[in-house]
């Protein structure tokens, strides 16, 4: 019955993204898990409740775009000690945070002068949280077809089994 | 027979000094308990050193996870529109393909549902050389 899937069209996806290596997004992870935390999290619970990638395009550029400021004012204030952060990381093998921690204790520092930002404590990140969005909640995200209502009654004359109980064997 | 004038060895006078010739057998060194407790003690040192040092293992596990958990809107996100554009360009390109054969509705749903269904890499990969689809179905066997 429905006849076709619904695609955005190129534009729609037209994003500017952030055009980042891992390392880079690695160390500037748990600022922005502070920072861009709003965005964030209503992206998840939208995608996480209509189950549809279409319907949050929307909160998707808007996180694209707190990551681009965020980025932004990184590289305004404390590039250089971000910079010494991140190729440290880089250099390391696979990126293990405990490597480089007078660099990231410096540019902790360096953020903290300049912008105010707190390093999240440990634990904090992975904190349930309650999100306040504007959008309603879906109702069938599942789209699923309405139940058959239970206990429908029976129309036939019931009768003895034939042959006698079939879970005679299987009677555990 | 020559006298005693011939240079000869001889003892010392006085004889030679008295030899230790009894068994020497020293009761000495731990007894077999406190071998044991020593051992068992160093046991428990190591035990105690490597249940700090994993403690300490963990708490950075869960910072590694907390920078992921930050960054998965990001790469979500990402990954949506990707995944969406490749969809879109199939979509186009199967207007062109099929714009003369008679009876195809493009972009029809093949389900008789309106949710939405992940792409299968088969079809996302469908029009591009075959090596991107083994590359991304089989490429993490092969990440160093």
């Amino acid at each position: 019955m429905p006849d076709v899937v619904e695609i955005p069209t190129l534009e729609e996806l037209n994003v500017k993204e952030v055009n980042v290596s891992s390392a880079v997004l690695k160390a500037a992870a748990h600022h922005f898990g502070s920072q861009c935390d709003k965005p964030s999290k209503e992206f998840m619970l939208c995608r996480w409740e209509e189950k549809d990638p279409r319907k949050c395009l929307e909160e998707g550029r808007k996180v694209n775009d707190c990551a681009f400021n965020f980025f932004r004012q990184i590289k305004g204030n404390c590039a250089e000690s971000f910079t010494e952060y991140w190729t440290c990381l880089d250099y390391s093998n696979m990126a293990e945070l405990r490597r480089c921690r007078k660099q990231q204790h410096e540019f902790d520092n360096c953020v903290l002068d300049k912008l105010g930002w707190k390093r999240p404590e440990l634990g904090e990140l992975s904190k349930v949280t309650k999100v306040q969005t504007a959008r309603p909640l879906p109702e069938n995200p599942y789209h699923s077809r309405p139940r058959p209502e239970p206990n429908t009654p029976i129309e036939a004359e019931l009768q003895p089994a034939k042959h006698g109980s079939r879970l005679f064997f299987w009677n555990w | 027979m020559a006298a005693s004038k011939v240079k000869q060895d001889m003892p010392p006078p006085g004889g030679y000094g008295p030899v230790d010739y009894r068994r020497n057998l020293p009761r000495r060194g731990l007894s077999g308990y406190s071998m044991f407790a020593v051992g068992i003690g160093v046991m428990m040192f190591g035990y105690w050193r490597l249940c700090r040092w994993n403690r300490e293992r963990r708490r950075m596990q869960i910072e590694d996870l907390e920078a992921r958990i930050a960054l998965l809107p990001l790469l979500q996100a990402e990954h949506d529109r990707q995944m969406l554009r490749m969809l879109r360009e199939n979509l186009e390109e199967e207007a062109t393909l099929m714009k003369d054969v008679p009876g195809w509705k493009v972009g029809e749903n093949v389900f008789h549902t309106e949710r939405w269904v992940s792409p299968l890499p088969e079809q996302l990969y469908n029009l591009r050389p075959r090596e991107e689809l083994i590359q991304k179905k089989f490429g993490f066997q092969w990440y160093v």
